[in-house]
């Protein structure tokens, strides 16, 4: 049993018709199910999990990164599937899982290749793609058996299912997190240059003597003490053949 | 910098790190380490980095500086600005012109004996 989850972006006029052509495409391929739209005072979490209460087996986001994550943080049982169909902007996560854009992505959802995927955790929070914390400079215990700290402030990166040109994708199904520090080299008149520290994990415990921020797949966490880990296996999703990582 | 992969390790210039470090693939370090550094992977130490610490490694190129004991199963390639001060473990050893050995070096098990002609 299929629930799909609209956001509140794509509910627009803009987006009116590609919604009917996917629920069109949907009903074709014999996947349609129950629709939930999300809207500034419905809360996504208790929805959703009253849905599944029900008996949904796949929660499907329709719309972007933020709307993934709305349905990632809801769905708590490893057993259910998530998926997405991107439509609009902010689609990162969406391009790393192989999943196209609008209608064409009901064909992929239809051919259910389903992953078993490692979720992040800052201080309890799950994410599925990073987690960054800007000019920071805190010492990070890592596997409990050495400390890493830069020698100035530094951005500090998280990545589960992250793409950049430098590091390739991170691999979201390696059991592993992947560390990734850039500290600003000092030179005199040549353009600054980050020297850049990567270090696969499973578990950091990272202290900072000044409250700092840290952005978890975009929401905010403030304190002087996160505890990081992975949580392998805790997520079922949808992918496409075309998925960047490994 | 080249294309990050999979289990590898990088510590920057700039980076601090004080304790037993364990990996299980290839650790290149710049920075600075104190402790212990184990892998069962290759170990690249760079020019700018400042080892305090033992190291046992499979493979290592050294061109910056160890104070510490250096155990390595396969190849230890000393380049010619790599300081050691410490004893040296390996099965082959490159030493380059101008680098810097204070301790004693046993290989394939034997410690290197000095061998007088009569």
């Amino acid at each position: 049993m299929y629930l799909y989850v609209y956001d509140e972006s794509v509910q627009d006029r803009k987006n009116e018709r590609e919604l009917s052509l996917i629920e069109t495409r949907l009903t074709d391929l014999g996947i349609a199910g129950k629709i939930a739209r999300l809207a500034l005072f419905r809360d996504a979490t208790e929805l959703i999990r009253d849905e599944v209460r029900r008996g949904v087996t796949t929660v499907v986001a329709v719309g972007n990164d933020q709307t993934l994550r709305k349905v990632l943080d809801a769905v708590q049982d490893p057993q259910i599937v998530v998926a997405i169909i991107p439509l609009g902007g902010n689609n990162d996560i969406a391009a790393m899982l192989g999943v196209p854009q609008g209608v064409a992505a009901c064909d992929t959802l239809s051919a259910r290749l389903v992953e078993e995927m490692d979720a992040g955790s800052v201080n309890g929070m799950r994410f599925l793609h990073i987690a960054t914390a800007e000019n920071v400079q805190p010492s990070c215990v890592c596997e409990g058996k050495y400390a890493v700290q830069p020698v100035r402030p530094s951005t500090i990166e998280i990545r589960n299912l992250a793409q950049s040109a430098e590091f390739g994708t991170a691999d979201p199904t390696d059991g592993k997190l992947e560390f990734v520090m850039k500290t600003p080299r000092r030179r005199w008149f040549v353009r600054k240059t980050d020297a850049v520290t990567v270090i696969p994990f499973t578990h950091i415990l990272m202290k900072s003597q000044k409250p700092m921020t840290m952005f978890v797949d975009g929401e905010a966490v403030e304190g002087t003490e996160f505890d990081v880990k992975v949580l392998p296996r805790q997520m079922r999703v949808v992918t496409g053949k075309e998925r960047k990582y490994a | 910098m080249t294309k990050h992969s999979g289990e590898e390790t990088i510590i920057a210039h700039g980076v601090r790190v004080e304790g037993d470090f364990v990996s299980q693939g290839n650790v290149i370090i710049e920075g600075d380490v104190q402790g212990t550094i184990q892998t069962a992977g290759d170990l690249r130490i760079g020019d700018e980095a400042k080892i305090t610490a033992d190291v046992t490694a499979a493979n290592a190129t050294v061109s910056g500086e160890i104070r510490g004991n250096i155990q390595v199963s396969g190849k230890l390639e000393l380049l010619p600005s790599s300081k050691i001060i410490g004893d040296i473990t390996a099965d082959v050893l490159s030493i380059g012109a101008g680098a810097q050995i204070n301790g004693k070096i046993t290989m394939d098990g034997r410690p290197v004996k000095k061998e007088i002609a009569v």
